[in-house]
């Protein structure tokens, strides 16, 4: 992996050349926070006191999109696809957490078929991440194996220094990125001061909440009718908001919507599992019937469903979904009962 | 506050209740805690961070909380209100429920502030509020704290828009409204969105686009908060929910205004008390009919 050293006004010039750079912009609403949103110069973007509000998700899954639209003709049914090929964009200052969710979501989106819009923006977007130190509270990126200064998801990792960055080129993308870039080769200085600032991140974090342990999703799978599902999600509304937020839910749902009664377009939109609708059948018949069965169904498909068939937890520890949540559900703490829970019966069966 | 945990031990050691709905510390802040063992109600706690309306927990569709049993709830006058619906619109009988009232002083924005009550910090829903000591309850703990400071925020927004062109209104609420998902996060949270099915998704006829467009963004907020005149009681559960914080306050209380100016009606904690929209009155205005 190559360092290099690049400064503020290097850093400046990279934004002014690229056609379409998304940042976290300080949000119009509360200036505490921050959104991932267009820029125009390196001087929009703001570091916030937590992460951006939402993920980066809609920048590759938007929240609703047009997939083909159709027009019935006497001759039949005329349809007409959508492009798959994207602009290019570059993704700047991208928390390590929302880059890494991106590689996780994508093996879902190549799993059976390929999702071409999905791999088009993919395809098209350069990630620069920066080494995160906006964590709180709610933040586990540890417990999930990722951290503050991991590099996955990203092409380029950058770690603020003295006088500009440390930029860690981790992709060829990166490294193409970075070619018209006055970035110099980085001093030694730069390269212990990073360490130490990606070291005390590490530290800010990892107190959050225990690491997930590899046994966790066979026992979640074997314990689907454990008497301790029915009183966890009491308090959840079954809104949603967690989905909306989480960098990777990524469920859909495909409506075919009219223009008129001869034309009209065919839509994916986010949909997610924590509602009555998602599972409702035709019949009237819902097997998802209360609120913690939906809420189990959001932990067996995070840590358990999705390792099993991917190799990967789906969640990488952003905390969005204890930050967004109006009734106050914590899934670090959540895990940590659940974790708890496992180590108990693991203890009663070796003796 | 030990007070509260001494009738919440008593109501469920006595079998009165099967479950205490109240406020506990939680990791960010205080949250909604169900207390069913009479030795964990020293959990309960009740300060300005009560910002929940626990009442919506009382919603029949919750079916995971029904199964705990006979609730008792711990309620802020606002809260009340919502209990008040339910009862009047026979969601709930009043009868099924333990109402805990607490005198409230006004609560933050958010819950897991921590902050004194200013006129930043406290919530701008708690201006002008005349149900600190609520009348609808079977307890009312605490004494009467002062008046909390007033936040104008919202005031100050709604006149604001008031003000506003037509176009300039539309372009305002088209900026925010652009950002809806459609998640319905806003009708989840809601203690009066109870219909078994909403008009949001009914499919035949499709009333409203599925599909978080503009128009059909419109169509869903217009007809959520139509459907709350005189009934919203002002909880803004839904915008605490809402995931792309959308100032549904707004909506909330410019409808309930119009409601007051149009009905002499004012959410209150009476079920007694008929909605506006639930009633045949001779004295409703009629000058639209010409």
């Amino acid at each position: 992996m190559t360092q290099r050293f690049l400064s503020h006004a290097d850093l400046a010039a990279l934004v002014a050349a690229h056609k379409r750079v998304i940042a976290p912009v300080r949000a119009k609403d509360d200036a505490r926070q921050t959104d991932y949103l267009p820029i125009q110069a390196l001087a929009d973007a703001a570091l916030g006191a937590a992460l951006p509000r939402r993920s980066l998700k809609e920048y590759f899954l938007p929240p609703t999109e047009v997939l083909l639209s159709y027009r019935q003709t006497k001759e039949g049914v005329e349809i007409k696809e959508v492009p798959t090929q994207a602009q290019p964009q570059v993704i700047l200052f991208a928390s390590p957490c929302d880059a890494a969710a991106l590689e996780v979501v994508d093996k879902v989106m190549d799993w059976q078929y390929r999702d071409e819009l999905w791999f088009g923006r993919r395809e098209a977007t350069t990630i620069v991440g920066l080494l995160c130190s906006s964590m709180d509270s709610s933040c586990f990126c540890s417990a999930i194996g990722l951290g503050p200064d991991s590099p996955r998801g990203s092409d380029v990792l950058l770690t603020q220094v003295e006088g500009g960055y440390l930029a860690q080129v981790i992709t060829p993308k990166g490294e193409a990125l970075l070619a018209h870039c006055a970035a110099t080769e980085a001093s030694a200085a730069a390269v212990a001061q990073a360490e130490t600032a990606r070291k005390q991140a590490r530290e800010k974090v990892e107190n959050n909440a225990p690491a997930i342990p590899n046994e966790f999703g066979a026992w979640l799978e074997e314990n689907f009718d454990h008497p301790a599902w029915k009183t966890m999600a009491l308090r959840c509304h079954g809104c949603g908001a967690c989905a909306s937020v989480c960098p990777t839910c990524h469920c859909f749902d495909i409506v075919d919507e009219h223009d008129s009664s001869e034309e009209g377009v065919r839509r994916r939109n986010w949909d997610s599992c924590q509602t009555a609708k998602f599972t409702l059948q035709a019949s009237g018949y819902n097997p998802r019937q209360s609120q913690s069965e939906r809420f189990r169904q959001r932990i067996q498909h995070k840590f358990s469903i999705y390792p099993k068939r991917f190799g990967e937890i789906l969640c990488t520890g952003c905390g969005r979904c204890c930050r967004v949540c109006a009734g106050g559900m914590n899934l670090p703490e959540i895990l940590g009962g659940l974790i708890a829970l496992a180590k108990k019966d693991q203890g009663e069966s070796g003796q | 506050m030990k007070e509260l945990q001494e009738l919440a031990a008593k109501l469920l050691a006595d079998g009165a209740v099967q479950v205490v709905l109240g406020y506990e510390e939680g990791p960010r802040g205080v949250r909604p805690a169900f207390i069913t063992d009479p030795a964990q109600a020293g959990r309960l706690v009740f300060d300005a961070r009560c910002v929940q309306n626990l009442a919506t927990y009382l919603n029949p569709r919750r079916k995971h909380i029904v199964q705990l049993g006979k609730p008792a709830v711990v309620v802020k006058g606002c809260d009340a209100r919502a209990i008040a619906g339910l009862v009047r619109e026979r969601q709930i009988a009043r009868a099924s429920v333990v109402v805990i009232a607490m005198r409230c002083g006004g609560v933050l924005q958010r819950a897991e502030e921590n902050a004194a009550l200013s006129s930043e910090t406290t919530a701008a829903r708690c201006a002008g509020c005349d149900a600190r000591e609520p009348k609808l309850y079977d307890y009312i703990l605490g004494e009467l704290p002062p008046d909390p400071p007033v936040n104008a925020s919202r005031a100050e927004k709604i006149a604001l828009l008031e003000k506003m062109t037509p176009a300039q209104r539309k372009s305002f609420w088209d900026e925010e409204l652009s950002r809806c998902i459609r998640c319905h996060a806003c009708r989840e949270a809601c203690p009066m969105c109870f219909c078994v099915q909403c008009t949001a998704e009914r499919a035949l006829p499709q009333w409203i686009d599925p599909s978080p467009t503009l128009h059909a963004n419109r169509a869903w907020q217009m007809m959520r908060v139509l459907h709350q005149a005189g009934r919203c009681v002002d909880c803004l559960e839904c915008e605490r929910a809402c995931p792309e914080d959308i100032p549904l306050g707004l909506f909330a209380r410019y409808i309930a205004g119009a409601v007051e100016t149009r009905f002499g009606y004012k959410a209150c904690d009476d079920p007694a008390v008929p909605a506006p929209l639930g009633v045949f009155s001779t004295e409703d205005g009629e000058e639209f009919i010409r």
